[in-house]
């Protein structure tokens, strides 16, 4: 490969998280241009940004295990926090799913937005490289600095460009994650204080590698090979560094996000508030952030805790489906129709994960990405009526379909995407979802598969209210069809949710192997766990691949090491270390 | 001869710096007001201000260098070898470089400020060096004597200093506030430190120390005299830090007081306190530990939960910093509490991302005020991002930092300080300290709300903004951005002595190690 292939490759996830913001630092230095040149700069960046983060899906190799992509090097060193970047296949479809879903915001707000538009253009781009950011990043301070940062813009939004009661909404939205999160930071505190206390070392790094080729990286004090041998030794310790408390912060921040039953209310809110664009970013980009936080930190540090917490998350996550489907039924505001729908459909991600089996977990990566999809659509849609009639209650409209034909169409294919109809991308996550959850539990199954049969009642009855029978109100005779921007856009979205409805193979592939990481290093504690065995071998067992991992001298750097393999009997580096500090 | 010899006079170059800064001001003051031309210039008021103000800013920056360049040898010079009473070890060198900075910026934001409440008089800035020059030897002081007259030779110029804008009834309220308040703490320091003398028969901290070390009190009750002299030494300083329940002045006075002159009592009495506390805690304490300790657990809760609480429900802005910087003197008890070199560390990061901040955010509302009217209410900032918008991003900026978001350095700094916390075993206090954070947001978050998004009909008098008020913003703002990025680490980018969060840790050794 030439030198400049190699740069690319090396560089290329940082490209991606920051190109947006360097856009957008560069707008503010050229103030004085005008609005328009703003908007097409901002979207021809945020085209880039999706063209290069679809270069980045070519080139992944989904058979190779481990992160990819990789970045390291040094921030503040002292405390184990450095720049530390990589994609595995979950992080891959998030950081495609956000590439692709902010040019078409932009292109759908391009008239929408009426006041301080040059602000809400720097605002967009600023939360793009928040939310790539928090999903690439791979050591624990710098996804929170992420995580955090990220509020901010997205605050704004709601607060400066939402509805009536954006303030509150705005307010809401900000405190509710901020409570989560701040608990998360003492979590993370308190692992600090344990890897520094067994180590001598801090290294918030989730994963190894391979010093040789990084050199700032110190294996032995990570957090993913470090943290939960350390926890599950079973030692007695103080409450607040037992597996249980800290996986409970961990999951209280990402759970508010997610939303999941009970700490839902800011949701709602935030979606009818928030301006068209910013309620189609929440929903498809910034709800993920808490299942993709499951996923990628409170899960595999915590795997007994996530076992422990697996039934109540699972009864939480089926109220979740239930109760969001009833809500959604009686609401009388078509957005907040879909917002509570989005908790329903939250709820199926949460409990597809929490099976703990490939399928679910699959499926509950897969919904992430169709609910982007299909919710992103349905907002964009009930954003282009609003703009038409200024009023989004069910009982406006009625008989739409006669002067809006296509708008109508486009509506239609969001809602049955919405459903899950076959063919179309929610009924393959929703199939295996329910897949797994019947294997791993079917007292769960059932009520969820119910969950469907509600979710098509209230689209379908709200569809029809909406678009079909005679045409009630004077005004909506006269409203005007979507024009060819917003035609576009709404046509751009539904294409991946044919393609995963029809062909989901792409997107699944890539799953297969971090999904099998997390379902062995839960297997492998749960084994641990029926067979009665003390703690000493059981973190062996999970930690051994990843230090046999990061004994090759691969340029793309196995972090989890390969899950088929057999497990190397040898003790591993962080063992010995941790040997080292009870002696 | 006298005994001259035996003194050590470098050690007083900041101090002389600035008191001699002081003079000079007082003096160029009473001769050019008498002039109707100096050097060919007319005089008036404003211009004799300026001048004055570009004097002290001069002799501050030496009296900064002076500090920042012995600090980097690391040395600790004493002044008298046998009785100290002062030194100038790495920690009093640091505190002694953040104060002179943070009084260049005070003056810098003062000056458009002034001329605009037209109160621009040399006084002003005579007052401001010689409390500063007090700080400098509280910060030093290492014996009971000189600890008392730092404190008043600090807090006396900030009386005046609080009543400056004298035709106004609100700041000779706050001045008489804060004398009648300050001459009440003042005693309740001097009696702990008649009683402290009493028990042990010495005013030097580190003899202090042995003497409670030695286990052979002068007297039986000799234990329980010097821990009551403690705690009433420690209640004296609350007071000039401003903790629950000595905090009632302190909204009151930063509301009177000129702007600027609430932004230097905010950063600078705060800090210098704290590192009196922090010296003279952390050289004598040792054998009261553990009795002290449950007592400033108990204080750190509550100040930071009544600073928070009761910033929520303020509406004039500047009381609300005030509420503000009671919660943020919560925060820092934290370090006091934890007593670990780490913490002290932490606790001096803090101080120092503090002055950024809390800087600022006055600096903003200073340079608000125009013709005699305070810029200081939640609907006086209305849509300001609109009619100013530079303004609007700083303050948000500074909003944020305060609140502690990440990418500030306030959030670095309560990381530094919760991670201190958390390694000394101390949970619940760093879980109570986030929950304050919480609702801390809350009201920071009011003035980016009210600014975006409000509108207001009315829009701020002044459109212009003193040379002086931008430097301290983009100041403020760049060093606020650059402590959230990068702390510690900066050999990659600047010199090795650009690392904030190792000074603070060298400050602290000598402190901690020199006296064990």
């Amino acid at each position: 490969m030439n030198f400049f292939g190699s740069l690319f490759d090396e560089h290329l996830l940082t490209l991606i998280t920051f190109l947006p913001l360097a856009v957008g630092l560069f707008l503010l230095l050229l103030h004085g241009i005008p609005v328009l040149a703003w908007r097409i700069y901002a979207l021809i960046s945020t085209i880039l940004t999706f063209v290069l983060s679809v270069s980045l899906f070519c080139r992944f190799d989904a058979k190779a295990s481990g992160y990819q992509f990789v970045e390291h090097l040094p921030w503040l060193p002292d405390w184990g926090i450095n720049y530390f970047v990589g994609v595995d296949g979950i992080s891959l479809l998030l950081i495609v799913l956000t590439t692709f879903m902010v040019p078409l915001v932009l292109l759908a707000s391009w008239k929408s937005i009426k006041q301080a538009e040059r602000a809400y253009i720097f605002c967009m781009l600023f939360l793009e490289t928040g939310m790539l950011g928090a999903f690439v990043s791979l050591n624990l301070f710098q996804f929170y600095v992420f995580w955090e940062v990220m509020l901010i813009p997205m605050y704004l939004i709601i607060g400066i460009w939402g509805g009536p009661r954006r303030i509150y909404a705005s307010v809401k939205f900000f405190l509710f994650t901020m409570f989560g999160s701040l608990l998360m930071l003492v979590a993370l505190l308190v692992l600090c204080y344990l890897n520094y206390r067994e180590f001598q070392a801090l290294n918030l790094d989730l994963v190894a590698l391979d010093p040789a080729l990084f050199p700032a990286s110190k294996p032995g004090a990570l957090l993913q090979t470090a943290i939960p041998p350390l926890l599950e030794a079973g030692r007695a310790v103080p409450w607040w560094q037992t597996p249980t408390w800290l996986f409970a912060a961990f999951a209280l921040a990402f759970a508010i996000k997610v939303p999941m039953v009970p700490l839902h209310t800011w949701l709602p809110d935030a979606h009818v508030e928030a301006p068209t664009p910013g309620s189609v970013i929440l929903a498809a980009v910034l709800l993920k952030m808490g299942t993709y936080g499951f996923l990628r930190f409170a899960i595999p540090l915590f795997p007994s805790a996530a076992i422990e917490f697996a039934p109540l998350f699972m009864t939480l996550a089926v109220i979740g489906i239930l109760y969001g489907a009833l809500i959604a039924m009686v609401q009388t505001d078509v957005k907040k129709l879909v917002a509570y729908s989005s908790v329903a459909h939250l709820g199926f991600v949460m409990l597809g994960m929490f099976a703990f089996n490939p399928e679910g977990l699959q499926g509950s990566i897969l919904q992430m990405v169709n609910h982007g999809i299909s919710t992103g659509a349905l907002f964009l849609l009930v954003g282009m009526i609003y703009e038409r009639r200024h009023t989004r209650q069910i009982e406006d409209f009625g008989g739409i379909a006669k002067p809006m034909p296509i708008f109508a169409f486009l509506f239609a294919v969001a809602t049955m995407a919405s459903i899950g109809l076959p063919m179309l991308n929610g009924f393959v996550g929703e199939f295996l979802i329910l897949l797994g959850t019947w294997k791993a539990a079917p007292a769960f199954a059932a009520p969820a598969t119910f969950g469907v049969v509600l979710a098509a009642g209230y689209m379908l009855w709200m569809y029809r209210r909406v678009v079909f029978g005679p045409v009630t109100h004077a005004e909506n005779r006269t409203l005007i069809d979507l024009d060819w921007r917003e035609r576009l856009v709404v046509v751009v979205v539904l294409i991946p949710a044919f393609w995963i409805g029809i062909y989901p193979k792409p997107f699944l592939n890539p799953l297969l192997r971090p999904v099998s990481e997390v379902v062995m290093r839960i297997d492998a504690v749960k084994q641990a766990q029926a067979a009665g065995q003390s703690a000493a071998p059981l973190t062996q067992k999970i930690v051994a691949p990843a230090s046999s991992a990061s004994d090759g001298g691969d340029v793309r750097v196995d972090a989890v090491g390969n899950g088929e393999s057999n497990l190397p009997s040898e003790p591993s580096t962080s063992l010995e270390a941790e040997n080292e500090g009870i002696q | 001869m006298n005994g001259l010899e035996a003194l050590d006079l470098s050690v007083l170059a900041p101090l002389l710096f600035v008191s001699g800064g002081s003079l000079l001001v007082l003096l160029g003051e009473v001769l050019l007001s008498h002039r109707a031309t100096f050097l060919g210039k007319a005089t008036s008021p404003s211009w004799i201000g300026t001048v004055l103000s570009f004097v002290s800013i001069l002799f501050l920056a030496l009296a900064f260098f002076s500090a920042i360049f012995p600090f980097g040898e690391g040395t600790t010079k004493v002044f008298h070898a046998t009785s100290p009473m002062l030194v100038l070890d790495p920690l009093a060198n640091f505190a002694i470089a953040l104060l002179t900075l943070a009084g260049i910026f005070v003056c810098l934001m003062s000056v458009t400020y002034l001329a605009e409440m037209d109160i621009h008089h040399g006084e002003y800035y005579a007052l401001l060096l010689l409390a500063t020059a007090g700080m400098m030897v509280l910060v030093a002081a290492t014996d009971l004597m000189t600890l008392f007259l730092g404190i008043e030779l600090m807090s006396i110029p900030i009386y005046v200093m609080a009543g400056f804008d004298r035709k106004k009834l609100r700041s000779n309220e706050s001045a008489l506030k804060y004398l009648i308040v300050g001459g009440f703490a003042s005693a309740i320091l001097l009696y702990g430190m008649a009683l402290l003398y009493g028990a042990t028969g010495h005013t030097d901290f580190t003899e202090i120390r042995s003497a409670l070390a030695s286990g052979n009190p002068p007297f039986a009750a000799a234990g329980a005299l010097a821990l009551f002299g403690f705690a009433l030494i420690v209640v004296g300083l609350a007071f000039k830090v401003s903790t629950v329940p000595f905090h009632q002045w302190t909204p009151d006075v930063y509301e009177g007081a000129p702007t600027p002159v609430a932004a230097y009592m905010s950063v600078c009495v705060k800090a210098a306190a704290f590192v009196a506390l922090l010296r003279f805690l952390g050289v004598t304490l040792e054998s009261f530990a553990d009795r002290l300790h449950s007592l400033f657990w108990i204080l750190a809760l509550l100040t930071m939960t009544v600073g928070n609480v009761m910033a929520l429900i303020q509406e004039n802005v500047k009381r609300m910093l005030a509420y503000s910087s009671i919660a943020h003197a919560g925060y820092l008890l934290i370090a006091l509490v934890i007593g670990t070199p780490e913490a002290y560390s932490a606790m001096l990061f803090y101080l120092v991302v503090y002055l950024f901040m809390n800087l600022g955010a006055f600096g903003v509302m200073a340079a608000l005020a125009s013709r005699g009217e305070e810029f200081d209410t939640l609907d006086q900032f209305a849509g300001l991002a609109k009619a100013r918008p530079a303004l609007a991003l700083v303050m948000t900026l500074f909003m944020f930092a305060l609140a502690g978001i990440p990418g500030t350095g306030g959030f670095i700094a309560k990381f530094t300080l919760f991670a201190s916390a958390v390694n000394a075993g101390q949970v619940w206090l760093v879980i109570f300290a986030v929950l304050n954070s919480l609702v801390s947001v809350f009201y920071y978050l009011r003035l980016p709300v009210a600014m975006y998004m409000k509108t207001s009909a009315r829009t701020p008098a002044r459109v212009d903004l003193g040379s002086g008020e931008s430097l301290v913003l983009i100041a403020c703002a760049a060093a606020v951005l650059f402590l959230g990025f990068f702390p510690s680490g900066l050999d990659v980018f600047f010199l090795k002595s650009a690392d904030v969060l190792a000074w603070t840790k060298f400050a602290i050794t000598a402190l901690v190690f020199g006296a064990a």
